[in-house]
């Protein structure tokens, strides 16, 4: 991967061949990035970014009370350095949650886990004022019981989407739904259960059939989903839920390994402890993912083994795990060289250096917030976003309850704070998904506007 | 866990114990290479029960015993009885983790996975039979049982001599041989091949279990798969209530999560299909140990009103952001309440402070909700449509407006309500009638004391009968009549546990369970961090204003109480037995403490022949009612329906 100049981006997009083999080739530096958390058969911004979209969660009192797509300007060389530019209200609150872009980058696709609806947003026409360009409200029916829309993965054409929930029980039974780009429902793949494994094996004890997080290696044809909770843990007071001895059983504690193409489920790993995010390593001699667990405070890998047989195994703990300082968002250089981790308890992020990818080590700490959720870094590694909200009824209770975004520099070293909002203070709401956007991806903006912005596409 | 040192220590409590924070991790050096499958983890989920078959092996033979408290008997007398029988043969020295050790460890876990199944437990005996009668005399065998107490029937049995020993070892192939050093010398260990048998009551050998195969479920899935295809009339009677309801099962089954040999049993949302059924059946002929059904004058029930209703109770368009049906709260499979969450959560994941009620039997009550302060099904199902915490609807008229506008619905109402459409009443009466449908009882509590079937009950359900209607006097508020027995005398009573929580009794940390066998205690403060301070919660206080009236409950009937846990107002005990643990341990002192609410001194077996008891109350008809509801559609948002996001928004041709 590498940087492209502008016409030959524009080239590539415009013919819509980003594909898996569409690979460009070039010196990496050392990168921390949101974009490396996105799909790889996506266009990258390898520059400056204009701005970060920030999915943001409505509170009853505050302002309108509604979930919005807050549009913050991040270059530097802009005169709205730091500002608020665009909020667009979709109406009602509706648990937004995490977001996703087309492959083409032209849409961003946000999910409610609560409503169920999608939200799609036009970035292209104009990035600094995303338009609400449709909502698709129907999941729920089309999908077959499907409930909590969660990730949005770009795939070539079409949007993968996990789940979290059913209309049964509202437990954490689930599976994956797949759209096209235009919006339309293509199929629904229930996650393996004991009754039926669906082909997969189980490495365990479990097949809780819970759903999180999705991301591909493509090189090895996989796809890999990871397990929360389903919608009466993930919309309860979260208080009130750790006194609820029920409630708490119902954490998912397995990563599903499926073939990609097939989309078919392959193994059903055994991570204990409500594994989250999941980050695929971007070398092509590294066939393993990461993923953290919310409550046993590890983190994992998922790796294919000299056998070819897919495995996992804890590999570091993230804190004091007898703590539960409940690890959140984490991101992962493109060199897979380390990894920024947040940690929701107690407020902080952390960097660990993953020169021996299966030993990874603690080097850098800061507390952000009284409370920190989210972390995207741009492309060149010398920028951390950071925003706080969780999840509606989980997020800190009275003055611990800050909801920000926060623009940092990392230098290798350190963080350096350059500017924060606040999200109360301006009757936004609670922030918590960053999507990044830049003139530079549309090649119908002026060259003024394209300036200082370098583009890559990668597999 | 730390199996084998514990293992040789004999000290049962502690083999079994909640494990640490690390426990699932450690690595235990002084392990043997390879060790047997139950130490480590079970390779496969055994068959469910019924669903293969297990061919007589042969006779189990006779022999002469002598049991822990020194009585001569027959082994024969130990075998049959009714009871499926697990025996093995071991010695109280032997110090081969795959051997003996193994054997009595894996009855203990069988002991303990039956302790809460009193069904299958009160059909089920262990025996474990030295042969070593030179150093284990009864009096050893007696001391070596009383670390696996666990209130199972478990015998530890001896012979008397070697010669005794021989003929009961030849029968059942068990070759023994006593362990010599090297100058030829007697050794106290002996070299034996594990072998333990599982008996069927017409003392039929039905399966052997080797080291690789001694795994508790397998046991126990196969001791009922022997008892369901025994052929004996005698016995078929009492089989009858062996037979768990096959749909009132949580397809995400997280029994035994506190525990790391937890393995998951989760079901196909798929296969989640039923047939709809005759509701109006149970209705005009009521199930033994049922009244007749009251209808109100202004609402009789037809087959139009039941089906509408029956719609309306599954369509989550019925609530403010169409998340939310009265089935979501009280699920179907899951004894038409929730297992999953103790105390209900509603639109936007808004805290209810107390437990989601079942509906079965909702047609006999007088008094409605917890605190009782609704009157009929009519009107209660205004409550939940309109509570911000519930279904969040703004008003009535938000509703029925709502409810005209989806085409799915077109005609319905005017159908049922000769051509009245929707409103306020009309959704009321239909959603009532269904409700009113849910009559479950023909239990075999009620063939037994109805239908004077003498064996409809097990033993153990029979005690326990006795000690509800006499020593632990539950009948005085679960009342029941020589009629029939609704298990609830529709009143209110205080018994504690409202007055805890508004008092906010509660310990300084919390154990929370993190992932299976994992646990962390957490301090109050990090969860008060983290969560809004409960609600207040009264009682029926709330609706007379009556200081006298604090904390007092309806008190909820008995039927099909196995299906609806968590239990009290507020779902704060998970078992029955902890239930009749908390009475037996008089509730909690308040002022106005029920007086029928008393330390009760039953005693552990007393507690699990209650449990027996109850867990006899599952009426016949619930699975008809489950798949009946299967078959009902899930409502959810279509493109037909009227919403504003489907109208033209910013650039969408």
């Amino acid at each position: 991967m590498g940087s492209l100049n502008m016409k030959r981006l524009a080239k590539t997009l415009l013919s819509a061949s980003i594909t898996a083999a569409a690979l460009a080739t070039g010196g990496i530096s050392t990168a921390l990035a949101d974009e490396t958390c996105m799909s790889p058969y996506m266009a990258k911004i390898v520059g400056q970014e204009d701005f970060v979209y920030v999915w943001t969660l409505g509170v009853e009192g505050v302002g309108d009370g509604q979930d919005k797509l807050v549009t913050v300007d991040v270059n530097p060389k802009s005169a709205n350095y730091g500002k608020v530019v665009n909020s667009l209200s979709v109406g009602g609150r509706n648990e937004a949650h995490h977001s996703g872009f087309t492959d083409d980058r032209h849409y961003l696709w946000a999910g409610g886990l609560d409503t169920n609806k999608l939200f799609i947003f036009d970035v292209h026409t104009d990035p600094a004022k995303p338009r609400l360009h449709k909502v698709v409200t129907d999941f729920v029916a089309k999908s077959g019981g499907v409930v909590g829309p969660h990730t949005t993965y770009a795939l070539p054409g079409r949007i993968m989407i996990t789940g979290l929930s059913n209309n049964k029980d509202h437990g954490g039974r689930t599976a994956l739904v797949e759209y096209t780009n235009a919006g339309e429902y293509v199929a629904t793949h229930w996650m393996p259960t004991d009754e039926n494994l669906r082909g997969a094996k189980k490495g365990g004890k479990f097949a809780d059939v819970y759903g999180y997080d999705v991301r591909a290696l493509p090189r090895r044809n996989v796809m890999v989903t990871s397990s929360f909770t389903g919608w009466s843990n993930y919309m309860m007071d979260f208080g009130k839920m750790l006194q609820d001895k029920e409630a708490m059983k119902r954490f998912g504690n397995t990563v599903v390994v499926w073939d990609l193409h097939s989309r078919k489920p392959k193994k059903v790993l055994d991570v204990p402890g409500a594994p989250l995010e999941i980050r695929c390593a971007w070398q092509p001699n590294h066939n393993w993912c990461l993923t953290t667990t919310a409550l046993t405070s590890k983190v994992w890998m998922i790796y294919e083994d000299e056998a070819g047989e897919w495995q996992a195994k804890a590999i570091a703990d993230i804190g004091d795990p007898s703590k539960v300082p409940l690890p959140v968002d984490f991101s992962i250089a493109s060199d897979d060289s380390g990894f920024f981790v947040n940690t929701f308890m107690d407020g902080k992020t952390r960097y660990f250096d993953l020169s021996d990818p299966e030993n990874p080590k603690q080097v850098y700490e800061t507390v952000i917030a009284r409370q920190v959720n989210m972390v995207s870094g741009s492309w060149d590694g010398k920028r951390q976003y950071y925003t706080s909200s969780l999840l509606a009824n989980w997020d800190k209770k009275g003055e611990d309850d800050e909801q920000y975004f926060k623009a940092y520099d990392w230098n290798g070293k350190e963080l350096v704070e350059k500017f924060s909002i606040d999200f109360y203070k301006e009757k936004l709401g609670r922030a918590h998904q960053m999507r990044f956007g830049a003139y530079a991806l549309y090649a119908k903006n002026s060259d003024e506007k394209l300036k200082g912005t370098a583009l890559a596409v990668n597999e | 866990m730390t199996f084998s040192r514990a293992l040789l220590t004999l000290g049962a409590a502690a083999m079994f114990a909640v494990t640490s924070w690390h426990a699932a991790t450690a690595a235990d050096p002084e392990q043997p290479v390879v060790l047997a499958p139950f130490y480590t983890k079970s390779e496969f989920e055994p068959p469910p029960p019924g669903s293969y078959a297990l061919p007589d092996l042969g006779e189990a033979a006779d022999g002469t015993v002598v049991d822990a408290s020194g009585r001569v008997m027959r082994l024969h007398e130990l075998l049959g009885d009714g009871k499926m029988v697990l025996l093995s043969f071991i010695y109280s020295t032997c110090n081969d983790i795959n051997g003996c050790p193994l054997a009595t460890a894996v009855m203990y876990s069988v002991q303990q996975k039956l302790r809460d199944r009193p069904e299958l437990r009160d059909r089920f005996r262990m025996l474990s039979l030295s042969f070593d009668p030179t150093y284990d005399t009864p009096e050893v065998m007696r001391l070596y049982g009383t670390g696996f107490e666990g209130g199972g029937d478990w015998r530890f049995l001896t012979t008397a001599s070697p010669d005794a020993l021989q003929p009961i070892l030849d029968a059942y192939g068990q070759s023994v041989i006593r362990d010599i050093d090297e100058q030829g010398k007697a050794l106290p260990s002996f070299t034996h091949i594990l072998r333990v048998f599982l008996i069927d009551p017409e003392r039929r050998i039905r399966n052997i279990y080797s080291v690789s195969f001694l795994n508790p479920d397998l046991i126990i899935n196969d001791a009922i798969t022997a008892l369901q295809t025994v052929a004996s009339g005698e016995r078929r009677a009492s089989d009858e209530s062996l037979k768990a309801p096959l749909l009132s099962t949580a397809g995400d089954n997280k029994d035994g999560y506190g525990d790391e040999s937890y393995a998951t049993r989760s079901k196909e949302l798929l296969r989640r299909t039923g047939t709809e059924a005759d509701l109006m059946h149970f209705v005009e002929a009521p199930p033994l140990g049922l009244p007749a059904v009251p209808i109100p004058a202004d609402n009789a029930i037809t087959h139009d009103k039941i089906a509408l209703g029956r719609k309306l109770f599954f369509d989550r368009r019925l609530s403010l952001n169409d998340t939310f049906s009265c089935a979501m709260c009280h699920v179907p499979e899951q004894g038409f309440t929730s297992h999953e969450v103790s105390k209900a959560v509603g639109v936007e994941g808004r805290s209810h402070r107390r437990n989601s009620p079942t509906v079965y039997n909702v047609a006999y009550l007088t008094k409605l909700f917890h605190d009782g302060r609704e009157e009929s099904l009519e009107q209660q199902v205004w409550g939940p449509l309109l509570a911000h915490n519930e279904m969040a609807n703004p008003s009535v008229g938000a509703v029925t407006g709502k409810i005209r506008k989806i085409p799915e619905y077109r005609g319905l109402f005017e159908q049922a309500f000769d051509g009245r459409g929707v409103s306020m009443e009309t959704i009321g009466m239909a959603l009532a009638s269904y409700q009113r449908t849910l009559v479950s009882a023909d239990s075999a509590f009620d063939r037994w004391y109805y239908g004077k079937q003498e064996t409809a009950l097990p033993e153990s359900a029979k005690r326990g009968f006795n000690l509800f209607t006499g020593k632990a006097g539950c009948v005085a508020c679960h009342t029941i009549n020589e009629e029939y027995a609704l298990f609830t005398d529709d009143q209110m009573h205080n018994t504690g546990m409202g007055y805890r929580e508004s008092m906010g009794i509660k310990p300084p940390t919390e154990r929370v369970v993190l992932a299976p066998g994992v646990f962390v205690d957490v301090d109050r403060e990090v969860i008060d961090s983290v969560g809004l301070a409960p609600p207040a919660d009264v009682g029926l206080y709330e609706v007379t204003q009556n200081p006298y009236d604090r904390w007092k409950y309806r008190t909820p009937s008995l039927r099909n109480v196995a299906l609806t846990a968590p239990y009290m107002h507020n779902g704060s005990i998970g078992s029955l037995r902890q239930v009749v643990e908390f009475y037996n341990g008089g509730g909690v002192a308040n002022e106005l403490l029920d007086p029928r609410i008393r330390p009760l001194g039953l005693s552990d077996a007393e507690i699990d022949d209650l449990v027996a008891f109850m867990q006899s109350l599952t009426g016949s008809n619930v699975d008809v009612i489950v798949a009946d509801a299967f078959a009902a559609p899930v409502g959810d948002v279509t493109r037909d329906d009227p919403n504003w996001a489907h109208e033209h928004v910013a650039g969408d041709d």
